[in-house]
């Protein structure tokens, strides 16, 4: 009885920043500017449909290119070479403890036409060459950014497989290759579906990153409801936004969970 | 049985864990279809000694032969060898089925007599079935692994090397977390399907009853060194030192004096015995089983002494009987009463000799 008044104060933290926001976005989609209310606000999604489109496609290849890069990343680092993973895992978790705007500001430098990366071409004698701006900047910002959610959730359950399991396959009969197909991979599922759900929720949602990285070329959802909530001060139209993309989510989770029933994906969300 | 060709060759085998020694120069030879059992109280160097053979661990120094071919630079995986893990290590991702089915699904469909991949997995739930009777395991084929109990998955682990019918089985401790009923039944059926297929097994275990029933050779290790290889009787009825003495059966070990060719003084008396070739009044280790020791008049032991106490064991009573300089173990299927006086006597052939350890 007394125990659940311990959760109080997160029931109250619950409420104030989580369920109140939650209402409140639902509130202004479903209203005009006067509080009447309106479904013209979800419709309007329709114009901007490319933009959603070219959001998704973009998180699609975020996700793919994390998972690519995460994985052997995450493998290496559980491996039982410690003084060797030590670096590798400060490498990937470094920039986490950087701001994300920060961090972007500093990719940006090395990607701008007369940055970092350019200088050394010239130096070589290579010509320059127009990076900032280009989709592949975008997408190069967004996995440097995402990538240690990929990593992390993979780390875990790797770290946690026994290496008798592994010993056993080689026994069996599992050459190295079969050993990573037949065991390492199928045990790892829970971390690659909670890595990818922990990359494709927030890349679907990126803002900043693609308007910096592109010079503001690109916009994705969260550029443009940023744009609504702020330049063009309409709540009801970003907050109409919002909730598609918090379904879109949703769905998608619904979808990952499917693939991982027990949620032992690495215990990190 | 027991062929005489030399499967695997052990020789000068050292390893260390962290500066600490754990096998000190081990030479041993198994041959075709034996079955090898290694004995010896825990951390005395089994498992590493088993992982050796199945390529896991590299030892220090020395060479491991497999048909007279040095296996250094053979991985697990090519090694004609499968493993029943001491803790199971079962694949949780996996069914039953799959745990069993995991090495032969890696397989040809040749491999397996067959020549289509639908004959194979046909071949594969036929063996899969076979082998769940055998470790009385049937119906549990889609189950989880974290769905079994101990004694279950152990099982499990058992089918799960064994239905790939390899050359050599290594079994480090399989069955361990069973009860005593099916434990028994197990080494029944274990015996039975190795001399059946012709598998060599090198078995490890810390029970002596069971390395002594099951085995055509046991190896007692303790500290990392061999104590005595021999057929289980051999080993039993002459021990080489106390250690072996005492850690197969049970046995009162004392401390006695050489005085000529089979004659041998202990507690100051002097006994009959059978062993030979020791120097004049050496010190030596003498064994004597429980068993051995005959329960007498009072008048005309050889020693006497008080009965302390008295244990029903089933087939036989135990009593501890003091005579003052020691206490004696005894087993006889006649009881004498707590407190009463016997004599004991002792055959010159149940008395064994041993060398003093250095
Ligand atoms: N990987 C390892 N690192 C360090 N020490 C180890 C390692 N493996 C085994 N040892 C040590 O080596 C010794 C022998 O271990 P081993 O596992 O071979 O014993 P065992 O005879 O199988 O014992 P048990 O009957 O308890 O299974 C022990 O003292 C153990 O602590
Ligand atoms: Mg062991």
């Amino acid at each position: 009885m007394k125990r659940s008044w311990y959760a109080a104060p997160y029931a109250v933290w619950m409420a104030l920043f989580t369920i109140v926001p939650l209402l409140l976005v639902c509130y202004y989609a479903f209203t005009t500017r006067s509080g009447a209310f309106t479904t013209e606000n979800l419709t309007r999604i329709f114009d901007y449909a490319p933009v959603l489109f070219d959001s998704l496609r973009l998180a699609l290849y975020c996700t793919a290119l994390c998972l690519l890069i995460g994985y052997p990343a995450a493998y290496f680092m559980a491996s039982r070479d410690m003084s060797r993973s030590q670096s590798l895992a400060v490498l990937i978790l470094l920039p986490m403890w950087m701001n994300f705007l920060l961090r972007t500001y500093a990719m940006m430098t090395l990607f701008e036409n007369n940055g970092v990366l350019n200088t050394l071409f010239e130096a070589l004698g290579l010509p320059r060459q127009q990076m900032i701006g280009t989709e592949g900047a975008v997408l190069v910002g967004m996995v440097y950014n995402f990538l240690p959610f990929m990593v992390l959730p993979i780390y875990t359950v790797l770290k946690k497989l026994d290496p008798r399991v592994i010993e056993a396959a080689e026994d069996l009969g599992a050459n190295p290759v079969r050993v990573v197909t037949r065991v390492v991979l199928p045990m790892s599922v829970p971390g690659i579906v909670s890595g990818i759900t922990m990359v494709f929720m927030p890349a679907v949602t990126t803002f900043a990153i693609s308007r910096l990285m592109s010079s503001g070329m690109i916009y994705l959802m969260g550029d443009m409801i940023e744009e609504f909530y702020i330049t063009m001060n309409n709540r009801n139209v970003g907050s109409a936004m919002s909730l598609v993309m918090m379904v879109l989510i949703l769905i998608s989770i619904g979808f990952l969970r499917k693939a991982d029933p027990e949620g032992q994906g690495g215990g990190l969300w | 049985m027991v062929q005489d060709t030399r499967l695997i060759e052990l020789k000068g085998i050292s390893k260390s864990f962290d500066d600490t020694q754990v096998l000190h120069s081990i030479d041993l030879y198994i041959r075709k279809c034996e079955f090898i059992t290694l004995l010896g109280p825990s951390g005395c160097g089994k498992t590493t000694l088993l992982r050796i053979i199945g390529g896991f661990e590299t030892p220090d120094e020395g060479q491991v032969l497999f048909e007279g071919a040095d296996m250094a630079n053979v991985p697990p995986y090519r090694r004609r060898i499968n493993t029943v893990f001491q803790k199971y290590a079962l694949f949780s991702h996996l069914n039953v089925f799959d745990n069993i089915a995991f090495g032969l699904n890696l397989k040809t469909p040749e491999a397996l007599g067959v020549k289509t991949r639908r004959q194979k997995r046909e071949e594969i739930a036929r063996r899969v079935g076979r082998m769940l009777k055998l470790v009385k395991m049937e119906g549990y084929e889609k189950r989880s692994i974290d769905q079994l109990s101990g004694g279950q998955q152990q099982r499990i682990a058992i089918a799960r090397a064994l239905v790939n019918e390899p050359e050599v089985l290594l079994l480090d401790e399989p069955l361990g977390a069973l009860d005593l009923k099916l434990r028994k039944e197990m080494q029944v059926e274990l015996k039975a399907m190795q001399q059946q297929l012709g598998i060599t097994f090198i078995y490890v275990t810390h029970d002596q009853e069971e390395a002594l029933t099951m085995s055509d050779t046991v190896v007692v290790l303790n500290g990392g060194r061999i104590q005595q290889i021999g057929e289980p009787k051999r080993i039993y009825d002459e021990p080489k030192n106390a250690f072996v003495a005492d850690f197969i059966g049970e046995s009162n070990i004392l401390s006695g004096i050489m005085r000529e060719d089979c004659l041998v003084e202990m507690l100051g008396v002097e006994f009959q015995c059978v062993d030979e070739g020791f120097a004049k009044d050496e010190p030596v280790d003498v064994v004597v089983r429980p068993e051995d020791v005959m329960i007498v008049g009072e008048d005309v032991g050889m020693l006497t002494g008080t009965v302390e106490s008295v244990i029903f064991k089933g087939v036989h009573y135990e009593m501890m009987v003091n005579t003052g300089a020691m206490r004696w173990k005894v087993h006889s299927t006649t009881m004498q009463p707590a407190g009463s006086r016997v004599g004991m006597s002792i055959v010159p052939f149940n008395i064994h000799i041993m060398r003093k350890e250095a």
